[in-house]
C-alpha cells in the first residue's frame, strides 16, 4: 500500500499495528537530535519499514550560503538509515540567519534556477545521492517571477539530475491560487524524473484563495489529478500527509489505500 | 543583477513586520510561520503555557516570533532564548518564577535531545594513581543540565505535570536541579547546594579538587560522588598531562 507521513501521535500505534504499507515518511528534522527518544523511534520504524526522508528546513532556494550544519545533520541520518528516498523543497525559508521555518516561494526567475540547481548539485554531491525535490503550493507570486513553473521544476531536474516529488495538492492549490491549468503543469514534467508523488489536504479560506493545511481528506479534484499523474507517469511511490488535526491512524490509511486503489484502476485501464 | 537576495529579505521583513500585512498571500504566510513557531514553543514549554493559559501563551509566542529570530532550519533548536524573553516581558511581571520555569522547561528540552554516552568506567577511575586523582577532570554527560533558581520552580514543575492539580508542594524557596537523561526519557531532581556547586565548577572545567571545594566537610564529598556516578552524570575523566 501506498506510504504515510508519520507524526508522533501515531508512532506507537503503528509499531503495534504494523499496517501493511509500501513506506513510511518522516520530516528530517524531526530526528536531528544526537540521542533520546527521536533516534530510537526511527531505528524502530526503519526496522518495519522502508523509509523516506522528507526536509522541512534545508532552504534550498535562499541566496545566502547553504547551511552546512543542516546538511551535515541530513547526511549523518542518510547515512544511519538509508532511506529509500530523500528529498526537499524547492522553495526557500531562511535569509541572513533569520528562518522562516516555512516553504516560502521562490520568484521563477533564470537567477533563482541557476541557483536552485547549484544548490541542489552541491547538496547532491554531499549526499552521495540523487534527491527529489517538491514542488510547493504558493499564496502570492513574486515579482519578476517569468518562468511556468513546471518549467521550473522540470529544469531543475534536467539540469541537476535530481528527481521531482510531484505534490499534486500543492498544483491544484496554486493552480486556483494563480489561475493556471494544473493539467497542463503535468503535461510539462518529464515522466522519467517523478520519484514520488504527495497527497494531502488543504482548505479555502473566505476570500477564496486555499491554503495548503495538511489538515482534512483530499480533495476529490486532488484525487482526479491524482489520476491524471498516474495515468501520464505511471505508478509512483505515493504519499498521503497530514499534519495539523491530526486524525487516527486508520482515517490517514484509508486514504493510502484509496490511492492505491486509483493507481491500481489506471493500471487495469492502460492493460 | 542579483535580485534573490533582496527579494528574500523584503519578504523576511514584511514576514515579521509590526503592522499585519495588507497582502492576503503574505498574510497566509505570516499566519503559517507564526502558527508553527508558536507551536514548536508550546512544544517545548507545556508547563509555562499551563500555568498561564494558552491565549496569554499564544501572545507571548507571537510577540517572540516576532521579536527574536529562529535560527535554525530545525524548529527542535527553536526556544532557547524564551526564558529571556519572558524576563523582559512586562504582562508576565507578576510571575517572578516564570523565566525560572522556562529555564527548567528548555533544560529537560535539550537534555532529552543530548548525544548518548558511556557511563563513567570506575576501573579506569580507580587505576588512576592517588596522588594524580585530585587533578583529574570529570566529565558531565551530554545530557546533564543544571538549573538554579530562587524560586522553587521544580515543585512548580511537578505540580503542573498531567497527574497533578498545580498546587506546588512548596510555595517558596530556592530550587537546585539536576536534568538528566540517564536512559530515553530527560527528568528532573532536585540536588543539594553543595552538589549543585560541585557539578557548576566540573561544567566550567574545573579538576576534581577545585569542584570539591563545594563541599566544606571532605567526608561528604565520596558518598555524593558515588550517588551521582550512580545517576549516571559522569561520563568519564580525562587526566592532566605529565608537566
Amino acid at each position: 500500500m501506498a506510504g504515510i507521513g508519520l507524526r508522533a501521535p501515531h508512532y506507537e500505534e503503528l509499531l503495534r499495528r504494523a499496517p501493511a504499507l509500501d513506506f513510511v515518511e518522516v520530516h528530517s528534522e524531526n530526528f536531528f537530535a544526537a540521542g533520546g527518544a527521536a533516534p530510537s523511534w526511527l531505528e524502530s520504524f526503519r526496522a518495519a519499514y522502508s523509509l523516506s526522508l522528507h526536509g522541512v528546513g534545508l532552504s534550498l532556494g535562499s541566496a545566502d550560503p547553504l547551511d552546512e550544519r543542516h546538511l551535515a545533520r541530513l547526511h549523518a541520518l542518510v547515512r544511519r538509515f538509508e532511506p529509500m528516498l530523500v528529498s526537499e523543497h524547492l522553495c526557500w525559508s531562511s535569509y541572513g540567519r533569520r528562518h522562516a521555518n516555512d516553504l516560502l516561494p521562490l520568484p521563477y526567475t533564470e537567477e533563482s534556477l541557476a541557483h536552485v540547481c547549484a544548490r541542489v548539485e552541491r547538496v547532491q554531491d554531499h549526499l552521495g545521492r540523487s534527491i527529489l525535490v517538491e514542488n510547493v503550493s504558493s499564496y502570492l507570486q513574486l515579482p519578476g517571477s517569468a518562468i511556468p513553473e513546471w518549467e521550473f521544476v522540470a529544469e531543475v531536474a534536467r539540469r541537476s539530475g535530481c528527481g521531482v516529488l510531484l505534490d499534486v495538492n500543492n498544483i491544484w492549490v496554486s493552480a486556483q491560487n494563480h489561475a493556471f491549468d494544473p493539467y497542463r503543469y503535468l503535461d510539462g514534467i518529464e515522466a522519467g524524473s517523478v520519484g514520488e508523488i504527495h497527497l494531502a489536504g488543504h482548505e479555502a479560506q473566505p476570500d477564496g484563495l486555499l491554503v495548503d493545511t495538511h489538515g482534512s481528506v483530499v480533495a476529490e479534484p486532488v484525487w482526479a489529478l491524482y489520476e491524471a499523474a498516474v495515468a501520464r507517469f505511471g505508478p509512483r511511490p505515493a504519499l498521503v500527509e497530514w499534519d495539523t488535526d491530526i486524525p487516527a491512524l486508520d482515517v490517514l490509511l484509508a486514504q493510502a489505500r484509496r490511492a492505491d486503489l486509483i493507481a491500481a484502476r489506471v493500471a487495469r485501464q492502460a492493460a | 543583477m542579483s535580485t534573490l537576495g533582496p527579494t528574500q529579505r523584503e519578504f523576511l521583513a514584511a514576514l515579521f513586520a509590526r503592522a499585519e500585512p495588507r497582502d492576503p498571500g503574505l498574510a497566509v504566510y505570516r499566519r503559517t510561520v507564526l502558527a508553527n513557531l508558536g507551536g514548536a514553543l508550546a512544544g517545548a514549554f507545556p508547563v509555562v503555557r499551563r500555568l498561564v493559559g494558552d491565549a496569554f501563551f499564544s501572545e507571548a509566542a507571537r510577540r517572540h516570533a516576532l521579536d527574536i529570530p529562529s535560527t535554525s532550519g530545525d524548529l527542535g533548536e527553536y526556544g532557547a532564548e524564551f526564558a529571556r524573553f519572558l524576563a523582559g516581558y512586562s504582562p508576565a511581571g507578576g510571575l517572578e518564577y516564570l523565566p525560572g520555569v522556562a529555564r527548567l522547561e528548555w533544560a529537560l528540552h535539550e537534555s532529552h535531545r543530548a548525544a548518548p554516552a558511556q557511563r563513567l568506567d570506575f576501573g579506569a577511575l580507580a587505576r588512576v594513581p592517588d596522588n594524580r586523582r585530585t587533578a583529574i577532570r570529570l566529565l558531565l554527560h551530554p545530557a546533564v543540565r543544571l538549573v538554579r533558581s530562587r524560586h522553587p520552580v521544580l515543585a512548580i514543575w511537578q505540580a503542573n505535570q498531567p497527574d497533578r492539580d498545580g498546587t506546588p508542594d512548596r510555595a517558596a524557596g530556592a530550587d537546585h536541579v539536576l536534568v538528566h537523561r540517564p536512559d530515553l526519557a530527560a527528568g528532573a531532581q532536585p540536588i543539594d547546594e553543595r552538589e549543585w556547586a560541585f557539578l557548576a565548577a566540573l561544567r566550567r572545567g574545573g579538576a576534581l579538587e577545585e569542584a570539591a571545594a563545594a563541599f566544606p566537610d571532605p567526608e561528604a564529598i565520596g558518598p555524593a560522588l558515588a550517588r551521582m556516578a550512580a545517576m549516571g552524570v559522569f561520563c568519564g575523566f580525562e587526566e592532566p598531562a605529565p608537566a
